[in-house]
């Protein structure tokens, strides 16, 4: 509670740093911000509160989910840039405390205890990355990423907004438990088929808004066009969130009708897994590669929650900060190489752009490796350990339920492990003229903690499965 | 009796005006429409006894938003809306999806049972200012607060996507 | 001594070694290179002479806890670094550490980035090594899925024209493999309990080092009798004990009692055919084996030696060990379609080599008609079958390495391999030529020297064994006829005849010593084995029975 308090003042606070002359002050303000925000959420750790008449809940899941979330935001937001040279004409100070605000929105979506939460929390989240998605204003690409989100997204928010309309209609409450007592319960009448439609409502705009198949369609655009920094930041956060509140909603509320969307979310898994990892082999654009990328991890969490077992959270918590952290490490390489030789004027984020990056530039390259090698899940990196435990989930479950999405997953991971090696070959076995890039020191700095990160938590995933 | 044909009337009236907002070509007679639809929503409010929030509606929607959505349509001079033309395809498949979803709503409206008003616990004063106003700033106090950082988030987007630029790019 | 783990951590400190020498004398890192893996020859020859060979269980065992997560209702799942020799892994070891050191000699012919080369074959080689020690499940598959990073950066970057597509098809065939056998890990470590560390959690002993034969039967029975509670059960990576049918938790999902049905199959035969399929990749069986002949044409020298030496006999490894080990329900089931598998693998393979003009490729080929000895050899499930299975995959990595090494000496010289480029080589490498002809008539199963053993014995083996049809013993031998049609054929369009060839002739000068000293000590080696095969033979065949018994 204290860490959204602060973070909403922090924002505003941000806004008002923006009028100061000299703009060096706010990246290590914003960095500070989060810092303290991550702080002040650690201080209920092992407290169980409820704020506000059942409207939020912390917990330690409440807390581990959000100091994912804040991690993320500040390595994304350690290596955002000097936002050009143009003083004038650029908005740092916005969009630092938009992203601030967006966390807030995350927050929410991680511990509330009442679908107006929810909603809400989506509705931040959601807007402040609309707003996020269109700040390459010069970019036709991102006008264009940015209208056909908020397009879209609108369109999914009337859809969960219906849903949450319908299941209120049924059960007569927001609120979770109270939903989730009229579900188990029982009424007397029997469940109002209200309820169903509405359940289906709310999982289309939720797996939509993670990007699951068949709601993805906007995901590789809106990746693509958006500023890479951003898109990284899309990526993390909203997924950590999305399958928190996911996972929550479903597991609360609506754990008596299991049979029904147990059906509906492996469908939609292995649909994902499928969708994801085969249109992602045949990206030529490394971003564009790591957008259906992000499509298809939405399918490996997936698992994790239609598997529903006491392990289940904890999978999803490694799988996310797994998946955070290379992915973080892999769109901030992109971020350097592409602007190396830009093609008429925009970044070069095809493969061929990493062709012999090992050579001149070894810690890109060994970051990049790494992170590749943890988002296909190898052994002694996060990703396996993340895929480990997803696929534990789904065998503890019973095979003859999750059967069939753990072949395709199985499949589809090999399948991963063709696309993410080609950013690998192009780096590594192949030769090109890419000349040493130079990299302030802060990042640098971050390259190397999310590596030594991938690696640590490769090697030892007890000490942070412990926490979980 | 008579508040039943109400109803009936209103609900068609309702769902023409929604149909004729998408159909019409002229985007100003769409508007026109949508702000019809509105007028029949905030009726319906009123039939259900919630009439602050019939009033909320009309201000809000009917007057405020569609005045902008009109000023914004006449200010480009959008005179006609030329359709693209979607593949066969795309509209037997948006057809079909659209069909379907018809036809689980109304199959689970059909098999739903609406308990009858109970006349004797039902409080009229439910959608007055004073419940309503009750209900939100004592149950639903944080979600009412934290909406500000919704609109915040709206209102420095719109500033800052607005704002004409030049020069080089941002990121 | 903690003999095993210096097996692993040798190699790799020498690959830290390079990786933070300075980039200078590029020259040491080929000695570092060569030191650690001469080290860890002797070290394994030492293991030969304390092993006890009288002894049936595993020796020199290593146990520390490493990785113990909590599933919360589940209980524990406890991750050990245990490692421990026996017979089955001992020959393995032992012609690990020898083809390793081939390899690194060998690969002082690689002149370029020679710092990430030694570094990533040192690292290959601890991986190889923690391979055939591992004795936790999860130890196993970190090492041998580890095993792929290297491999697949040596063949992509040092490798020939078409590497990039060598290597990651290589990478993509046994990431698939490894995959299904991550499943099958994931089933059984759900459904095994340690007893030693669950009496510890159920309070039974207060400590580990107390616990006995006792104390685990009890605990056993506990489990079998649903009596422990949930949350009080270690869940265990253990090999050891996941081959003890007494630990797996009562209905759970590959407890042979339990006889869970999954698409209409048991859930353990699925299991078995899971990881067969897993090794199978990498044996490589037919139809499965088609990286292999890419691999190995693509792969340097050196390369291609350590493939075919030790990385294809992890897969026979692995099916001994936790495909036959853990599942021997599934062995004696499937006993006739791994068979089948086994002669199809020994005649496709042998009719493909007989077609190939690419020497290295024809090699490629006859490895996979050779493999296939092994695939039927263990899958008669009768002594000699299985000794003489694990013999043929040391015979086979001998004289393996052996073939490649020859290849390697024409490809040195003229940078080409294909056959009708030459003829009577004779001439000009008299030195060659004996110590071709020791490898081909070797690997043809000529009497008296390695190749001879192993394939008799399996041949032996499929005809007594109670599981396999008649017909496949014949057909098997089949390939031997073969054998010996493509390599003596080879034999006599390399190096009869009159002296041509489309290079330069001064370039094919003889073996120098160089190469002479890698390729005598094996050539010895096959000769000594072929004579003597007691010296191996004795070393398995405790285990192997003890083994067998399980059947």
């Amino acid at each position: 509670m204290l860490s959204i308090i602060s973070l909403s003042l922090f924002g505003i606070l941000n806004l008002f740093l923006g009028f100061l002359k000299s703009r060096r002050v706010l990246l290590p303000a914003t960095l500070l911000f989060i810092a303290l925000a991550f702080a002040a959420n650690l201080l209920d750790w092992n407290h169980q509160y409820v704020y506000f008449r059942d409207m939020l809940r912390t917990n330690n899941l409440f807390i581990n989910f959000s100091s994912i979330i804040l991690l993320t935001t500040f390595l994304t937001v350690a290596i955002s840039r000097s936002f050009g040279t143009d003083e004038e004409h650029t908005h740092p100070a916005e969009y630092y405390a938009i992203m601030l605000f967006s966390v807030v929105g995350a927050l929410m979506m991680v511990g509330f205890e009442n679908l107006i939460m929810l909603f809400i929390g989506l509705e931040i989240l959601s807007v402040s990355l609309y707003v996020l998605t269109g700040s390459d204003k010069r970019s036709l690409r991102s006008n264009e990423a940015a209208l056909k989100y908020f397009l879209m997204g609108s369109f999914a928010t009337g859809i969960f907004l219906f849903g949450i309309a319908l299941v209120y209609g049924a059960t007569g409450s927001f609120n979770l438990s109270a939903i989730g007592s009229y579900v188990s319960g029982g009424p007397t009448t029997g469940i109002s088929p209200l309820l169903y439609v509405g359940l289906l409502f709310i999982l289309a705009g939720m797996l939509f808004k993670v990007s699951a198949a068949p709601f993805h369609f906007w995901t590789p655009d809106v990746y693509d066009g958006a500023p890479t920094l951003f898109t990284a930041f899309m990526s993390t956060v909203v997924k950590t969130a999305g399958f928190a509140a996911l996972y929550r909603l479903l597991t609360v509320s609506f754990t008596g009708v299991y049979g029904l969307w147990w059906q509906v979310l492996t469908g939609v898994t292995v649909l994902t897994l499928l969708v994801g990892n085969i249109t992602a082999v045949y990206q030529s654009s490394v971003k564009r590669m790591l957008a259906y990328s992000s499509v298809s991890h939405a399918g490996y969490l997936l698992i994790a929650v239609a598997a529903k077992t006491p392990q289940s959270p904890s999978a999803i918590l490694f799988y996310s900060l797994a998946y955070s952290i290379a992915t973080i490490t892999g769109f901030a390489v992109l971020i350097l190489v592409a602007e190396q030789k830009p093609i008429e004027g925009r970044p070069d984020e095809r493969y061929e752009a990493f062709n012999g990056l090992a050579k001149r530039n070894p810690l890109l390259a060994f970051s990049l490796a790494v992170s590749m090698v943890s988002l296909a899940g190898i052994p002694l990196t996060a990703g396996f350990w993340g895929k480990f435990f997803v696929f534990s989930t789904a065998v503890d479950r019973g095979m003859t339920n999750m059967g069939m999405v753990l072949v395709v997953a199985v499949l589809m991971s090999v399948v991963g492990v063709y696309y993410y090696f080609r950013v690998i070959i192009a780096s590594y076995l192949k030769t090109g003229d890419s000349e040493p890039i130079g990299i302030r020191p802060l990042y640098r700095f971050i390259l190397v903690l999310t590596t030594a990160l991938t690696i640590g938590l490769g090697l030892f995933p007890d000490v942070v499965r412990q926490l979980f | 009796m008579n508040v039943n044909y109400i109803w009936y009337f209103l609900t068609f009236l309702t769902l023409v005006s929604a149909i004729m907002v998408v159909v019409v070509r002229n985007p100003i007679h769409s508007v026109l429409y949508l702000i019809l639809t509105f007028f029949c929503i905030s009726a319906h409010y009123v039939l259900l006894n919630a009439q602050f929030l019939a009033a909320v509606n009309v201000i809000v929607y009917a007057g405020a938003i569609m005045v902008l959505f009109l000023f914004v349509i006449m200010f480009l001079n959008l005179r006609e809306y030329t359709a693209e033309s979607k593949t066969n395809l795309v509209k037997l498949g948006a057809a079909v999806l659209g069909g379907v979803l018809l036809v689980i709503i109304v199959a689970a409206l059909r098999s739903m049972q609406i308990e009858p008003l109970n006349k004797a616990t039902y409080n009229s004063q439910v959608g007055m200012v004073e419940s309503l106003g009750k209900v939100l700033f004592r149950d639903y106090l944080l979600p009412f607060e934290l909406i500000t950082v919704l609109f915040f988030v709206a209102m420095v987007g719109a500033v800052m996507l607005g704002k004409r630029e030049t020069g080089e790019r941002n990121f | 001594m903690p003999y095993l783990s210096l097996l692993i951590i040798l190699p790799l400190l020498a690959a830290l070694l390079v990786v933070f020498l300075p980039n200078r004398n590029q020259t040491t890192f080929r000695w570092i290179a060569l030191v650690a893996s001469l080290l860890n020859f002797l070290l394994t020859l030492l293991l030969f002479f304390r092993f006890d060979k009288s002894v049936a269980g595993y020796q020199f065992v290593e146990q520390t806890d490493w990785i113990t997560l909590s599933l919360g209702p589940l209980g524990v799942v406890s991750i050990d670094y245990f490692l421990g020799l026996d017979g089955i892994s001992l020959p393995l070891v032992l012609l690990a550490g020898l083809v390793l050191a081939i390899g690194a000699i060998s690969s002082f012919e690689i002149k370029q980035k020679q710092k990430a080369y030694f570094a990533l074959y040192s690292l290959l080689s601890a991986s190889l090594m923690g391979c055939f020690v591992a004795l936790d499940l999860f130890l196993f598959f970190l090492f041998f899925e580890f095993m792929l990073l290297p491999m697949y950066f040596l063949i992509g970057l040092w490798g020939g024209e078409r590497r990039e597509y060598a290597s990651i098809k290589f990478f993509v065939y046994t990431f698939l493999g490894s995959i299904f056998i991550l499943l099958v890990m994931i089933g059984l470590y759900l459904s095994v309990a340690d007893p030693v560390e669950t009496a510890v959690a159920m309070g039974l002993v207060p400590g580990k080092e107390l616990v006995d034969a006792n104390v685990i039967a009890d605990v056993q029975n506990y489990l079998q009798e649903g009596r422990i509670e949930a949350d009080q059960i270690v869940h265990t990576f253990s090999i050891p004990y996941m081959a003890e049918p007494g630990n797996y938790l009562p209905q759970s999902l590959l407890n042979i009692a339990a006889d869970h049905v999954l698409f209409g199959q048991s859930a353990r035969m699925l299991a078995f055919v899971l990881v067969f399929l897993g090794f199978a990749v990498k044996l490589p069986v037919v139809p499965l084996h088609t990286w292999l002949p890419d691999a190995h044409v693509e792969a340097p020298t050196p390369v291609s030696v350590v493939l075919a030496g030790v990385l294809l006999k992890i897969g026979g490894y692995g099916f001994i060990r936790i495909a036959y080990g853990l599942f021997p329900d599934g062995a004696i089931v499937f006993a006739p379609w791994l068979g089948g598998l086994g002669v199809l693998s020994i005649v496709y393979g042998a009719l493909n080599a007989l077609a190939m003009n690419d020497l290295k490729r024809m090699i490629a080929y006859s490895s996979v008609s050779h493999m296939g000895f092994v695939l039927l050899g263990l899958a008669s499930l009768t002594s000699e079958g299985v000794n003489g299975a694990l013999f043929q995959m040391v015979s086979h990595g001998i004289l393996s390495a052996m073939l490649f090494l020859i290849a390697g000496v024409l490809y040195t010289r003229t940078h080409d391999r294909q056959l009708d480029s030459y003829r009577g080589l004779a001439a000009r490498m008299p030195g060659y030529v004996t110590l071709t002809a020791i490898a081909f008539f070797g690997s043809l199963g000529l009497p008296a020297l390695s190749g001879f053993i192993g394939e008799f014995f399996t041949i032996m083996g499929a005809f007594n064994s109670p599981y396999l049809p008649n017909w496949m013993a014949p057909v098997a031998t089949l390939g031997i006829v073969l054998a010996a049609g493509y390599f003596l054929w080879t034999l006599q369009r390399l190096f009869f005849g009159e002296f041509w060839s489309k290079h330069e002739a001064g370039l094919l000068t003889d073996v120098t010593p160089r190469e002479r000293l890698m390729l005598v000590p094996l050539a010895a080696l096959a000769l000594m084995l072929g004579i003597l095969p007691g010296i191996l033979l004795n070393l398995t065949q405790s285990t192997v029975g003890e083994f067998l018994k399980n059947f």
